[in-house]
């Protein structure tokens, strides 16, 4: 029982990182119908950035917030130049290249700049010693924060889409820019913000997630897009609870099957079970029906 | 006032609006009438700023918004149905009608002016929380019009609001659309393919026929011609 359930603990915990990669992905599919492949590599500069203004004498505090104003403005660059030309023509895949051509140049400016090896990430908040203790077990405050800062930005986001007209105009500008526009709403204003917002998530993603790990290399975010990317589509992509239930979803059954079965067998059988579920609902676990009649 | 000065639409080689001029006064209506391909819709959508102009100039109340953005011109006061059911079809009636009040300058509160929508559109009231995409299309019709006016603009671009509707509906459609007209005093331009229907609500028409002007006169007059019964043998 005590092995279940720090088994369940720890899924939850590293689903929550899943999450917040997600609820990244998620703000671009919102108004540009997108998502950044590079946003690992957003994840990653963020927190090496972080270290190398640590590295020259800056408060910690003052570097994660220059760090994270660069990848802010790497947000609105991304936007500008792999997104927008591809959207000019319908269909397009071409921001698929482009967004992942940039996650992978930023990769090798990384390497070029800071070295290819791992560096140790500073502790900002709590030191990875610190623990908790929950129905007797020891949990990880670093995970802890991480899973409420996960739930605290759905609830969040969520609040902005449903209730502010501003999120009702993300929701409406993915559907059909052009009708924004025609009803007075600052379409361009909208995507570019909804690339710096995930930019931001993204960021402070990578900062949490190195804190964690307590060091980030280049190569570092790969992986975790790649299961943020699971986890918004079991949830649903675009929903926010979806990308939290997704991703927990996915980081509890990896854990059981690597913990019961075998951990060679954690990714494989973990994504044999999601394939299945996502045969059985399409659209993910949280997705809304279109309204679709003509 | 709403004032074209040889106005061109064109995509790549295509010249869907070939220099086109008109004045249209506050309180009035203007009906464009033309064919399938004439250009209607270019020159509505240009108008708004979803198409770019080719050439010519577009000032509205005698400020020159050629070059102002799409969003900054619905700011200003105009307002656009475009064709072919524009409406956000997963949002509802409800929160369709106020996205499209609250971006610009708004007259009336959002309460009183959805409120004045659904004494309008009673059928809205009822459907008010069902997705706009599951409407027919008679009442899609109402909701985009509803959407178009609701913010009192003094500009209005309808394009072709009778397209694809029973009569009745049509008839309800235009009759909504010459009471916002005459209760607003804005300046109001009907595209549409019905010659004799939009020559009937409207005070003056133009002919449009492979992106010109090829007539034009005041909608008593070219009604009593007949031009609308003659127009698609000569004109369209
Ligand atoms: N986006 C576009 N790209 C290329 N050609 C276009 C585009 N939109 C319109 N056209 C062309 O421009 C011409 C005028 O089209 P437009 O839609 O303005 O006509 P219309 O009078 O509104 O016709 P309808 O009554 O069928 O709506 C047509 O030849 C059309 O094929
Ligand atoms: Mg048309």
């Amino acid at each position: 029982m005590t092995t279940f359930l720090s088994l369940v603990l720890a899924g939850v915990s590293v689903g929550a990182v899943y999450a917040l990669v997600a609820l990244g992905l998620n703000v671009t599919f919102w108004t540009t119908k997108t998502l950044n492949f590079g946003h690992g590599s957003l994840m990653m500069f963020c927190a090496m950035l972080m270290v190398y203004f640590a590295s020259q004498g800056l408060v910690l505090a003052l570097a994660a917030v220059l760090s994270l104003l660069v990848i802010a403005a790497f947000g609105i660059f991304i936007e500008r130049f792999t997104v927008r030309p591809a959207l000019k023509t319908n269909n397009s895949m071409g921001w698929v290249v482009s967004t992942l051509g940039f996650g992978i140049v930023l990769q090798g400016v990384a390497a070029k700049l800071f070295g290819s090896q791992a560096v140790a990430f500073p502790s900002i908040l709590f030191d990875s010693e610190d623990f908790v203790t929950i129905f007797g077990l020891h949990v990880s405050l670093q995970y802890l924060v991480v899973l409420g800062l996960s739930v605290f930005l759905v609830v969040v986001l969520e609040a902005f889409l449903r209730l502010t007209r501003w999120g009702q105009a993300v929701r409406a500008v993915s559907h059909d820019p052009e009708l924004g526009r025609v009803n007075g709403m600052p379409v361009n204003a909208i995507i570019v913000g909804s690339f710096v917002l995930s930019a931001l998530l993204g960021g402070a993603a990578g900062l949490l997630v190195s804190q964690i790990g307590g060091t980030v290399d280049p190569a570092f975010g790969f992986n975790l897009v790649l299961f943020g990317f699971v986890a918004a589509v079991v949830g649903g992509m675009g929903s926010s609870v979806g990308a939290l239930v997704g991703g927990i979803a996915l980081g509890v059954l990896s854990k059981l099957i690597g913990g019961y079965v075998a951990s060679a067998a954690e990714q494989p059988v973990a994504f044999a079970i999601l394939m299945l579920m996502l045969a059985l609902r399409p659209n993910g676990l949280l997705a809304q029906a279109e309204a679709t009649k003509a | 006032m709403l004032e074209l000065r040889e106005v061109k639409v064109s995509y790549g080689a295509v010249e869907a609006v070939r220099g086109v001029s008109l004045i249209a006064k506050p309180g009035t209506t203007t009906a464009i009438l033309g064919a399938n391909g004439a250009g209607k819709s270019s020159l509505l959508r240009t108008i708004s700023g979803v198409a770019p102009l080719k050439g010519g100039s577009i000032f509205l109340n005698n400020q020159d918004v050629s070059k102002i953005p799409a969003e900054k011109r619905a700011r200003l006061g105009l307002a656009h149905a475009m064709e072919g059911r524009r409406l956000f079809r997963q949002l509802t009636v409800e929160e369709n009608l106020r996205l499209a009040w609250s971006f610009g300058t708004q007259k009336t509160p959002q309460p009183a002016a959805i409120e004045d929508i659904y004494a309008r559109f009673p059928i809205l009231k009822e459907k008010s929380a069902v997705q706009a995409g599951y409407l027919s299309g008679g009442q899609q019709q109402m909701v985009i019009l509803s959407c178009a006016t609701i913010r009192d603009p003094s500009f209005l671009l309808l394009d072709e609001p009778s397209l694809g509707l029973a009569p009745i509906i049509v008839t309800q459609i235009y009759e909504f659309i010459t009471s916002y007209a005459r209760r607003s005093g804005a300046t109001v331009i009907i595209a549409e393919q019905m010659a004799n229907l939009a020559l009937r609500v409207s005070d003056r028409g133009y002919v449009l026929r492979r992106g010109k002007f090829v007539l034009e006169g005041e909608s008593r007059k070219l009604l009593a011609d007949g031009v609308a019964n003659s127009l698609s043998a000569s004109y369209l």
